[in-house]
C-alpha cells in the first residue's frame, strides 16, 4: 500500500525558528516520497496544532504522521493522542523528531542547523513507514505503599497515605522513627519544639492501623515494576521481644556496656541495651550488638571475656564468675595458669596494651566463696546414660563438669591418689597453688562428678569393660605424663632426671632433690618450672640450656622473666651433645651450637655446627624437652592409637572411630595449654550428649563465632598502662607459696574499665535476670520479609557533614567547638544537659560545665564552598538565628552571640521577619565568612578563649573576636550509603550526590523509576516546612496511583520469537530486570512484558535475531540510518 | 559623598586579558581573612577585586602591586577564584597604561636586554660555576640544568648555585647547562603583567629547548618550576623538577648519600610556589631530616599555612618598610622556634630572609640557608672517603 505522509514542524515561538527556517524545512520534506502534506506552525502543542493534525488525516488520507518540535520527553504524548483522535494507531502511525534540543539549541549557526533538521526530519519519515500497530498493556496496582525512612517526610507520607485508607510499610534504619527533625530542639521560625510538633506524629504513626512500623530494618531488594513491586526487608533483631517489652528501662539500669549515643551525636553515652530517647517510636529497646569480641573468638573454650569483664566492672563478681562457669570449670586456675590467647588479639593494644584478662579472671574467681557458691539449675538425665571419663586433667574434668551440668551421671577414673591430672602434677605449687584448683573440683564434684581416685584403667579394668559394666560413653583424657629422652650417652646416669616426673615428685610427695649446680635442657614451660623448682629446692645455680634463640622459646615471656629475676641463667641456641659421666654420676654436659631449629616449613629440625662445642660443669641434669602419652589405659582394649600413642579422633566432634568412645587433651593434640584441653572436653560433651540422644555429631552444630564488625574504638579512651601485678618480693621467693598477689579490687576495677567493648552488647545476661517481663531473648536472629506493594517512597533524609577534616575551624581539636546538630542537642530537653546552653570540660567530653558569655555561630561549613559543596544547605541561615535567639533565651541578655554569614537567606513564610526579631535581640551579624578557629592568643582578652578570624566586609574591617563557644553550621550532605540505595530503588543521583528527580520543575518527587517517589533532604537540602510539602506530594502521587487501580505500561519492550529462539538462555543472563524465564517445556526463553524495561540487552546479543524490542526493529533503525546517510551523500 | 557610575570599559579590559574569574565573586571575605597582608598594613584583596568589578579608581594605586601572589586566598576561595590571575590581568591593563611602580622598570629594561631582571650581563649567567667546568647540554645528557637568574647574580644566592652543581656532580646526574642561551623563566615579569617581556623571554627558551631537544629540567627555582609546568609545558613534554624533589629522589635511590653530621637546630620555611603552587611540603622536609644531627624544628604557620617571605609577584623589585617586610616577620617567627638555621629552597626566600635578618640584626642568631647548601655540606663526596 502507497503510504500517505503528513509532516509539521513547529516554530516553538522561536525557540526552534531562531535556529532552523522552519518553512524551508517544510518544503524540503514535502519533496520527500510519500509527503503528501507538510507545514510548519508557531505551536504544535497547541490545541490548534494538534487540530492541525486531526483535521489533515482524514482531509488527506494520511497514514502516517511525524511532527519535528521538542524532545518526546515532552510532546510525544500529546501527539500520539492526536493522531489517536485521528482514528490512527499512535505507535505505528506517528514518530516525533527532536528539533529544539537536539537542534536549536545547541548550534549557533542557522545554516548547519537548518540542515540538521531536514537530515533528521528525514531519518523520521523514512522510520515512521515502518513501524508497526503496537497496544499498551494495563496491569493492576497493588494498594500498598513502601515508605523507606521515618524522618519527618516518610511519617507524614505515611499518615496522609494511611487516613486515605491505603495500607502503608514504613521501614526505618533506626530503632525508632522520627529521624533529624526529632534530634532538634526549637524550630524556625516560630520556635516551637519539634518535640512538641514531632512526636503527635510519630505517635500516630505508631498507632495509626493503616501504618505497618518497621523498625531497625532496612530493604535489601526492590524487584517488578510499577504497580507491582515486591521488598525484601530485613528486620534486624532486636534481642528484645517488643510484645513483650513495656519500655520500663530496668534493663538498661544494670547494663554494663557504655558507648555514644548515636542519637545525642557524642554528647551523652548510652549502654548496649538501650533506647534513643525517651519518646521513642516504638518504646522497645534494643540491644546493640557487633560481632564477638575477638577476646571471645580467640578463646579455645570460647570463654565470654568481655562479658566478665563488663561485669566486674559493675561490681558483679559472682555473676561474672558464673559466666566464666558457662566455658570452664577452672576460672581460678586458668585464670593464673592460662597464657591467655585472648590477651593477643585484645584491641586496647590499639589505644594502649591490652587488658589484663586472665587477672581480671582470676579476680573475680578469687573474690567468690566457692563452697556456697550456686549451682546452676540441672535436668537429671536416665541413669542408664552413664559416662565414663578416664583420667581427671582439665580435658576430663571438663567434659565431666558439662556432661554433669547437662543431667549425665558421670564417673571419672584416675589412676593417681589427686585429681587435675597435670595441673596438679605439672605446675609448681608457687604459681598454682593446690587449693584453688581443689576448691574448683570440689565444685565439680558438687554438680554429683563421682570421682574414683587410684583407679588406673587398663590392666585391671579395661575399657571395653567399662562399656560392658554399662558405661554408654567413654572419654579418654589421660594425658601426655610420659617424659620424652634426649638420645645421648650418659642420660641413665645419676643425677639426670626427667622434668615432669621430677615435678610430679615435687608437687605430690615434696620431695624432690637436686644438687648444688643444675642444668635444665629444655625451653618450654615445664622447663621454666623445673629450673624455677630445682631453685627453690635448694639449688645454688640454675643454667637452662635450650636450642631456640630467645625469642623462638616456646616458653610464655613473663615466665622466662620471672624465671630470670630469680637468678636463673638462661642460654639461648645450645644443644647437648653427651652427658659426662664420671663414676656412674652426671658430673656435666658437653654442648654443641645449634645453627637452626626449624626448617623452611616451620617443622622442628635443628640443624648443629658440630665445631662449636663447650663443657659445662654439673652435678644435677633435668631434661625437660617434651612429654609423651602413656598408653597403658587401652591395654586389652580395642582402641584406635596412633603409632606414636595417640588416640586418633575427629577433629570437631572427638569421636574416635569406636561408637561411644571419645577422645580428647593431650592424648589427642599432644602437648597444649589447660584451655585447650578445657574446650576439648566442652566439644567432646555436646559430641556424647548428641550421641546419647541419637543426634547427628555435626547437624547443626553451632559455629564458632567469627566476623570482625567490631564497636570503633572510643574517642575518650585515651592511653592508660595495663594494671601491674602485684608480687611477693624477690628474696622471700624461697618456698613455694604463690608468686602472683592478684590484683586488689580498685586495681581490677580500674583494668576493667580500659575494656573498649568489641562486641557492644557483651551477653553478660545481666538484663536478662532484670527484665520483669521476660522480653529478652539474646538468642533472635534477623528477619526477612517480602512485602508486596504498588509504589515505594523514598525519603532517607541526609547526613550531616563531618566537619573534623577542615582543620582551620578546630572541630576535634577545641573541645568548645561544636557542630550545630551537637548545639541542637546541648539545647534539647533530652539531651546530655536537659536543655541547658553549657561549655564542655576539656578533660572530659561528655561533661559540661557553666555557661559560655560569648558565642561564635559560624554559617556555610562546607556549603557554598566549591572545595566542599558548591550548594547552599538551606537551612542554616534561620536555624543560626535560632541558635541566637536560643542563646540569648536560655543564657541570658548580655551573652555575646555573634553569627559570621557570607549572606542571609531568610527566603520563606515569616523567615525575614524571624531576622529581623533576632537582629532586634542584640545579635551581632558579621557580614564575612569565618575562615579560622584558634586558641593561639594574641592579647590578654584572647587568652583561654576561642578566636575567630574574619573581614567584616562591610566595614572593610579584619576581625579577630574571642569567644567561649563556636558552633558550626554545617552542610546538609548525601547520605553515605546513596549510592547503594539508588541502586536498590533504580534513582539516579545528581551532580550534588542527591538523588535526582525526574524534572527540577516539574516533577518533583518522581524518580526515573515509574511508582518510585522522593520526598525530603534526600533530594535535596531543604527545611521542615518544604519536607512536609514534598512529603505531601509524594503521598499524593502514591495515592494517584493506588486509587487509580491500574496502571498503562508503555508496550516498546522486548519480544522473543518463539519461532526463531534456539533457546540459549544467553538473554536470562543478560537481562538486569530478571525479565525473562525459560519454558521448559517448549525449551525457548519468554519476555514477561511486564516486567521488561526495554533496555535492548537481550536484542542486542540475541544470537539467533529471535529477541527483539517492540518500536526499535533492526527495521525501524535501519531505515532512520538510512535516512541519515542518504543526506550526507547528497551534500 | 558624591555618586559614582560604574566603568564597565575598565573592568573589561581586565575580563578581557584574563580577570573573567572575578565575575563569580561573592565578597565574603575569605581572601582577605586569610591574606598576610592585612596583618601588617590595611589590605583587603576583596575590595580591590570589588573596585575591579566596577571599574572604580583607586585599587591600580598601591594595592595592586601588594599582591605577593603567595596563594593562600585561592588554596581557600570558595568560589574557587583563581585570585592570582585576576590581579595578573588587572595589573596587564594597568601597565598597558603606563602605571606601574617606577622600581619595575629597571628590572624589566634588564630582562629585555640581557634576559634577565638583575642588571647582569647574558655572558656571566653560569659565572657562579667557576672554576667547575659547566657541562653542555645535548641529547645524550638526562636532564638540563636550568639556572635562576636570582641564583646566577645574586651574590647570595650564587653559593647555592655551587652547592646544586656540587651535588649533580658528586651523584653523578647526566646532566648540562645551556649557559648563556638560556633567559629567565619570566614568571616575575608575568605576575607583574608585563606580558609582552614575558612573551619574548617564554619564546628564546622556547626555541632554546626545542632546538636542543630538551625534556627534562631540573630547576633552580619553584617560580622556574611553575612556570614551566603550568605554562611552558602547555601541549609539549616538558617536564620541570626542583632541585629539592630532585636531590631527595637521589637520597632515596641511593645515588646521594647524606653522612657528614651538621649538629644544629633547622626550621624549614615552604617557599610559597614549592608549596602552596606545587603541593611539595615534605620532600624538603624529608631532606633535612635525612642529615645527621640535625633537628627540625617546625614554625606554627607552616606547609600550607605558610607565610610567604614577600619576593613573589614582583615584591622582590618593590621598596616595602621594614616594618611592613613579611621576611622580617618570618624571621622573627623562626627565632622563636629556638632554631639556629632557617632552611629554604628558593632563591627569593633566600635573599630576602638575608635581607630580614641583616635587616633585624641578628646574625649571631639565625643563618639562612638554602636545602641545596645544607645536603652539600653533608653528603659524602669520593674526595672525602
Amino acid at each position: 500500500m502507497q503510504e500517505r505522509i503528513g509532516f509539521y514542524i513547529c516554530h516553538c515561538g522561536i525557540n526552534i525558528a531562531s535556529r532552523v527556517r522552519c518553512p524551508e524545512v517544510a518544503e524540503y520534506v514535502a519533496t520527500l516520497p510519500d509527503v503528501v502534506v507538510s507545514r510548519d506552525y508557531l505551536f504544535m502543542c497547541s490545541d490548534p496544532g494538534q487540530e492541525l493534525i486531526e483535521k489533515d488525516i482524514p482531509a488527506y488520507g494520511l497514514t502516517r504522521v511525524v511532527v519535528a518540535s521538542c524532545s518526546p520527553r515532552m510532546h510525544e504524548n500529546t501527539f500520539r493522542g492526536a493522531v489517536a483522535r485521528g482514528g490512527l494507531n499512535p505507535f505505528r502511525c506517528f514518530h516525533h523528531v527532536c528539533v529544539r534540543e537536539h537542534v536549536s539549541w545547541v548550534h549557533t549557526d542557522m545554516d548547519e542547523a537548518t540542515e540538521k533538521a531536514k537530515t533528521l526530519v528525514r531519518a523520521g519519515v523514512r522510520r515512521v513507514a515502518r513501524q508497526a500497530d503496537l497496544f499498551p498493556n494495563t496491569f493492576p496496582v497493588n494498594p500498598n505503599t513502601l515508605i523507606v525512612g521515618g524522618g519527618i517526610a516518610g511519617m507524614q507520607a505515611a499518615l496522609d497515605i494511611a487516613s486515605a485508607g491505603y495500607h502503608v510499610y514504613l521501614v526505618e534504619k533506626q530503632p525508632t522513627i522520627g529521624g533529624h527533625m526529632l534530634q532538634y530542639d526549637k524550630t524556625f521560625p516560630t520556635l516551637d519544639c519539634a518535640a512538641c510538633i514531632g512526636t503527635p506524629k510519630m505517635v500516630s504513626v505508631g498507632q495509626n492501623k493503616n501504618i505497618d512500623l518497621l523498625t531497625y530494618a532496612e530493604v535489601e531488594e526492590l524487584s517488578g515494576f510499577i504497580g507491582n513491586y515486591t521488598a525484601r526487608v530485613r528486620k534486624k533483631a532486636r534481642y528484645i521481644d517488643a510484645s513483650k517489652c513495656t519500655g520500663c528501662g530496668e534493663c538498661t539500669k544494670v547494663c554494663p556496656v557504655d558507648k555514644p549515643n548515636e542519637w545525642d551525636v557524642g554528647t551523652l553515652k548510652r549502654h548496649a541495651v538501650y533506647r534513643s530517647f525517651p519518646q521513642a517510636v516504638p518504646i522497645t529497646f534494643v540491644i546493640d550488638k557487633n560481632d564477638r569480641a575477638p577476646c571471645v573468638q580467640t578463646c579455645p573454650a570460647q570463654t565470654n571475656a568481655q562479658g566478665y569483664i563488663a561485669l566486674i566492672k559493675a561490681g558483679k563478681y559472682l555473676e561474672a564468675t558464673q559466666l566464666i562457669l558457662e566455658k570452664l570449670p577452672f576460672p581460678g586456675s586458668l585464670g593464673r595458669v592460662c597464657p591467655a590467647p585472648c590477651e593477643a588479639v585484645c584491641r586496647r593494644k590499639k589505644v594502649d596494651e591490652p587488658l589484663s584478662i586472665r587477672n581480671l579472671k582470676r579476680f573475680a574467681a578469687d573474690q567468690v566463696d566457692w563452697d556456697s557458691l550456686p549451682l546452676p539449675p540441672i535436668e537429671k538425665k536416665s541413669e542408664d546414660d552413664r559416662v565414663a571419663v578416664i583420667g581427671s586433667g582439665p580435658a576430663g574434668l571438663s567434659a565431666a563438669y558439662f556432661l554433669a551440668r547437662m543431667g549425665y551421671p558421670v564417673s571419672v577414673f584416675e589412676a593417681l591418689g589427686v585429681a587435675g591430672g597435670m595441673m596438679r602434677t605439672g605446675i609448681p605449687d608457687y604459681r598454682l597453688p593446690p587449693a584453688i584448683l581443689e576448691r574448683e573440683i570440689k565444685y565439680i564434684e558438687r554438680l554429683g562428678v563421682n570421682l574414683h581416685l587410684n583407679t588406673p584403667i587398663g590392666k585391671d579394668r579395661t575399657v571395653d569393660d567399662l562399656f560392658h559394666q554399662g558405661f554408654r560413653a567413654v572419654f579418654v583424657a589421660t594425658g601426655t605424663h610420659g617424659d620424652a629422652k634426649l638420645g645421648i650417652p650418659g642420660e641413665d646416669a645419676q643425677g639426670v632426671m626427667a622434668g615432669v616426673a621430677f615435678l610430679k615428685r615435687q608437687n605430690l610427695a615434696g620431695d624432690a632433690r637436686v644438687g648444688e649446680d643444675v642444668v635444665v635442657i629444655g625451653g618450654g614451660a615445664v622447663a621454666i618450672d623445673v629450673a624455677r623448682v630445682a631453685r627453690r629446692i635448694g639449688a645454688k645455680r640454675v643454667r637452662l640450656y635450650c636450642l631456640e634463640a630467645c625469642h623462638e622459646m616456646p616458653a610464655w615471656e613473663e615466665e622466662v622473666h620471672a624465671a630470670k629475676a630469680e637468678g636463673i641463667e638462661i642460654h639461648n641456641t645450645w644443644g647437648p651433645a653427651q652427658i659426662l659421666v664420671s663414676e656412674g654420676k652426671a658430673r656435666g654436659i658437653e654442648f654443641k651450637r645449634c645453627t637452626r631449629v626449624f626448617d623452611d616449613k616451620k617443622r622442628f629440625s635443628p640443624a648443629y655446627d658440630e665445631a662449636q662445642r663447650q663443657e659445662v660443669c654439673c652435678d644435677t641434669v633435668l631434661v625437660a624437652i617434651g612429654q609423651r602419652p602413656d598408653t597403658s589405659w587401652a591395654e586389652g582394649s580395642n582402641v584406635p592409637l596412633h603409632p606414636r600413642g595417640y588416640v586418633q579422633a575427629d577433629e570437631r566432634t572427638f569421636a574416635t572411630e569406636r561408637p561411644g568412645l571419645f577422645a580428647g587433651g593431650e592424648v589427642y593434640t599432644g602437648p597444649s595449654i589447660v584451655v585447650q584441653a578445657v574446650a576439648n572436653g566442652h566439644e567432646a560433651a555436646i559430641s556424647i550428649d548428641r550421641y546419647l540422644r541419637g543426634e547427628d555429631l555435626l547437624e547443626a552444630r553451632p559455629e564458632r563465632p567469627k566476623g570482625e564488625q567490631w564497636n570503633p574504638i572510643p574517642d575518650d579512651a585515651l592511653p592508660t598502662p595495663r594494671a601491674k601485678m602485684p608480687e611477693i618480693a624477690l628474696d622471700q621467693r624461697q618456698g613455694f607459696e604463690e608468686v602472683e598477689l592478684g590484683f586488689t579490687e580498685a586495681q581490677a576495677l580500674e583494668e576493667a574499665s580500659r575494656c573498649i567493648a568489641c562486641g557492644t552488647c557483651s551477653e553478660c545476661m545481666l538484663c536478662v535476670a532484670n527484665c520483669k517481663a521476660q522480653a529478652i531473648d539474646h538468642s533472635m536472629k534477623d528477619e526477612v520479609l517480602n512485602l508486596d506493594v504498588g509504589s515505594v517512597i523514598v525519603a532517607t533524609g541526609f547526613d550531616p557533614l563531618d566537619p573534623t577534616p577542615m582543620h582551620e575551624y578546630g572541630y576535634g581539636k577545641y573541645s568548645n567547638v561544636y557542630t550545630n546538630l551537637e548545639f541542637e542537642r546541648l539545647s534539647n530537653a533530652t539531651g546530655p544537659t536537659a536543655g541547658a546552653l553549657l561549655m564542655r570540660d576539656p578533660e572530659n567530653r561528655y561533661h559540661f560545665t557553666s555557661p559560655p558569655s560569648s558565642v561564635a555561630i559560624l554559617h556555610c561549613i562546607g556549603s557554598r564552598d566549591v572545595n566542599h559543596h558548591e550548594y547552599c544547605s538551606r537551612t542554616c541561615c534561620m536555624y543560626a538565628l535560632k541558635y541566637a535567639h536560643l542563646l540569648k533565651d536560655k543564657v541570658g541578655h548580655d551573652v555575646l552571640v555573634y553569627n559570621f554569614y557570607i549572606d542571609m537567606r531568610c527566603f520563606g513564610k515569616g523567615y525575614e521577619e524571624f531576622y529581623r526579631r533576632i537582629q532586634g535581640e542584640g545579635v551581632r551579624m558579621v557580614r564575612g565568612k569565618a575562615t579560622r578557629v584558634t586558641d593561639e592568643a594574641e592579647s590578654p582578652e584572647e587568652e583561654g578563649k576561642l578566636v575567630v578570624e574574619a573581614e567584616d566586609t562591610l566595614t572593610g574591617k579584619l576581625l579577630r573576636v574571642p569567644v567561649d563557644m563556636v558552633v558550626l553550621c554545617t552542610a546538609m550532605e548525601p547520605r553515605k550509603d546513596t549510592v547503594d540505595v539508588a541502586r536498590t530503588f533504580g534513582i539516579s543521583i545528581g551532580g550534588d550526590g542527591f538523588f535526582l528527580e525526574e524534572h527540577p520543575k516539574l516533577e518533583p518527587v518522581s524518580t526515573a523509576t515509574a511508582g518510585v517517589f522522593l520526598a525530603g533532604a534526600c533530594q535535596g537540602p531543604k527545611d521542615i516546612p518544604d519536607t512536609v510539602a514534598q512529603a505531601k506530594a509524594a503521598a499524593s502521587m502514591a495515592q494517584a496511583l493506588t486509587s487509580l487501580g491500574r496502571v498503562e505500561v508503555q508496550p516498546m519492550v522486548s519480544s522473543i520469537d518463539e519461532d526463531i529462539c534456539v533457546g540459549c538462555k544467553v538473554c536470562i543472563g543478560l537481562c538486569p530486570y530478571s525479565a525473562i524465564e525459560f519454558d521448559d517445556r517448549r525449551g525457548i526463553s519468554v519476555v514477561n512484558d511486564a516486567v521488561c524495561k526495554g533496555c535492548g540487552s537481550c536484542a542486542g546479543y540475541c544470537p539467533s535475531g529471535a529477541a527483539k524490542i517492540r518500536h526499535f526493529t533492526d527495521r525501524q533503525i535501519f531505515g532512520e540510518i538510512e535516512g541519515l546517510l542518504v543526506a550526507r551523500s547528497a551534500s | 559623598m558624591i555618586a559614582v557610575a560604574p566603568m564597565p570599559e575598565l573592568t573589561d579590559l581586565i575580563l578581557e586579558v584574563g580577570g573573567h574569574e572575578l565575575q563569580v565573586c561573592m565578597q565574603c571575605g575569605t581572601c582577605t581573612a586569610v591574606c598576610p597582608w592585612p596583618r601588617v598594613k590595611p589590605f583587603s584583596p576583596r575590595q580591590v577585586i570589588r573596585y575591579m568589578a566596577f571599574g572604580f579608581e583607586g585599587f591600580e594605586q598601591e594595592d595592586l602591586w601588594n599582591c605577593v601572589t603567595c596563594r593562600t586566598c585561592v588554596q581557600r576561595c570558595p568560589r574557587g577564584i583563581d585570585l592570582l590571575e585576576v590581579m595578573r590581568a588587572a595589573r596587564a591593563v594597568m601597565l598597558e597604561s603606563g602605571s606601574g611602580p617606577r622600581t619595575f622598570s629597571g628590572p624589566l629594561a634588564s630582562l629585555r636586554t640581557e634576559g634577565n631582571p638583575w642588571a647582569g650581563e647574558r655572558q656571566e649567567r653560569y659565572g657562579f660555576a667557576a672554576p667547575r667546568p659547566v657541562p653542555p647540554y645535548d641529547t645524550d645528557k638526562d636532564y638540563l640544568f636550568f639556572s635562576c637568574c636570582t641564583q646566577s647574580y645574586d651574590p647570595r644566592n650564587r653559593r647555592v648555585g655551587t652547592a646544586m652543581l656540587d651535588i649533580l656532580n658528586t651523584a653523578g646526574v647526566r646532566y648540562g647547562c645551556l649557559g648563556a642561551a638560556e633567559s629567565c623563566c619570566g614568571d616575575q615579569a608575568r605576575r607583574i603583567g608585563a606580558q609582552d617581556v614575558y612573551d619574548d623571554v617564554k619564546q628564546q627558551n622556547m626555541t632554546l629547548f626545542e632546538e636542543h631537544g630538551v625534556r627534562e629540567l631540573i630547576v633552580a627555582s619553584p617560580h622556574c618550576l611553575q612556570t614551566i609546568n603550568q605554562d611552558y609545558a602547555k601541549g609539549t613534554e616538558l617536564h620541570a623538577t626542583h632541585y629539592a624533589t630532585f636531590f631527595h629522589r637521589l637520597v632515596q635511590d641511593g645515588h646521594l648519600i647524606l653522612s657528614k653530621p651538621i649538629e644544629a637546630k633547622v626550621t624549614y620555611h615552604d617557599p610559597c610556589y614549592l608549596g602552596r603552587h606545587a603541593g611539595e611540603y615534605e620532600a624538603p622536609r624529608e631532606l633535612l631530616r635525612a642529615i645527621p644531627g640535625l633537628q627540625l624544628l617546625e614554625m606554627p604557620r607552616n606547609r600550607e599555612r605558610s607565610l610567604c617571605c614577600g619576593g613573589g609577584g614582583g615584591g622582590i623589585w618593590l621598596d616595602v618598610p621594614s616594618e611592613e617586610r613579611f621576611s622580617v616577620l618570618r624571621v622573627q617567627e623562626a627565632l622563636r622556634t629556638g632554631a639556629e638555621i632557617i632552611a629554604t629552597a628558593c632563591p627569593y626566600c633566600t635573599a630576602m630572609l638575608e635581607d630580614a635578618i641583616k635587616n633585624l640584626d641578628v646574625e649571631h642568631a639565625l643563618r639562612v640557608l638554602d636545602i641545596a647548601e645544607l645536603v652539600a655540606q653533608s653528603m659524602t663526596t669520593e674526595a672525602g672517603q
